[in-house]
């Protein structure tokens, strides 16, 4: 979590929000939420697991610069 | 300390690491329990007083409480507004409001972490017990910080974004 806040922090362009998982069921359910943390970008779920700065960033702007 | 309140305070004990910090009982019994063990109290105290900057946190009520499925009679936006309270009277450097229905917050409880009072997109949806806690102290002390505490290639990397990202990231409290 502290890395999408670092990266929300660091950039004009990325907003963050933790989202308690069982307070919102319903968008829990839309986003597949099987596994915490797991990490949904621009409404599009990408992965679950704590990884790496680098993997992290990589894995966020990947979806952009495909 | 009884049996009972023991297992729940092992439950949730500090797993390590600078923000493993943890509300002191599960959600169902948090009413009018303390807000921090006293050792996170004096770790959360001396991270907040080492902030470089002010750090503002705005908590949005919503418009009403919507009853949850089992959630008996648990506030969580009063109980949101409680922890909130509890981390403002820890320092100085952190302050907070209360507002029903904020610009820019739409799902409730949740808590907007504005550096020197600026929205930069920092958000809380839900409210922050148990481990989730250590989550919104860390977007805190991150905050608090005058220069972004992430690698250089991190911020080459995010320099040539072009489009607007809201990540999210789905947690739970245990």
């Amino acid at each position: 979590m502290l890395l999408a806040y670092k990266i929300a922090l660091a950039s004009p362009r990325v907003r963050a929000a933790a989202i308690e998982a069982t307070e919102f069921p319903r968008l829990a359910e839309e986003m597949e939420v099987w596994a915490v943390p797991r990490i949904v970008v621009n409404g599009v779920p990408q992965w679950d697991g704590a990884v790496r700065e680098r993997v992290f960033v990589e894995r966020i702007l990947a979806p952009v610069f495909e | 300390m009884s049996g009972e309140r023991l297992s729940a305070w092992m439950r949730t004990a500090p797993i390590g690491g600078s923000y493993a910090v943890a509300a002191e009982t599960p959600a169902a019994t948090l009413v009018h329990m303390p807000v921090f063990r006293p050792d996170d109290e004096a770790r959360i105290r001396e991270l907040f007083d080492a902030l470089e900057r002010p750090v503002e946190l705005l908590v949005a009520l919503g418009p009403e409480e919507t009853p949850m499925p089992g959630a008996g009679d648990l506030d969580f936006g009063g109980e949101t507004r409680r922890i909130v309270e509890a981390l403002a009277a820890l320092s100085e450097n952190v302050t907070f409001r209360v507002e029903e229905e904020p610009a820019g917050l739409d799902r409730f409880p949740a808590i907007a972490v504005l550096p020197e009072g600026e929205d930069v997109g920092v958000r809380y949806d839900g409210l922050p017990w148990g481990y989730e806690l250590g989550s919104l102290v860390g977007a805190i002390v991150e905050a608090g910080r005058r220069e972004p505490a992430l690698a250089p290639e991190s911020l080459e990397a995010l320099a040539g974004l072009d489009q607007d990202l809201a990540i999210e990231v789905f947690v739970t409290p245990t």
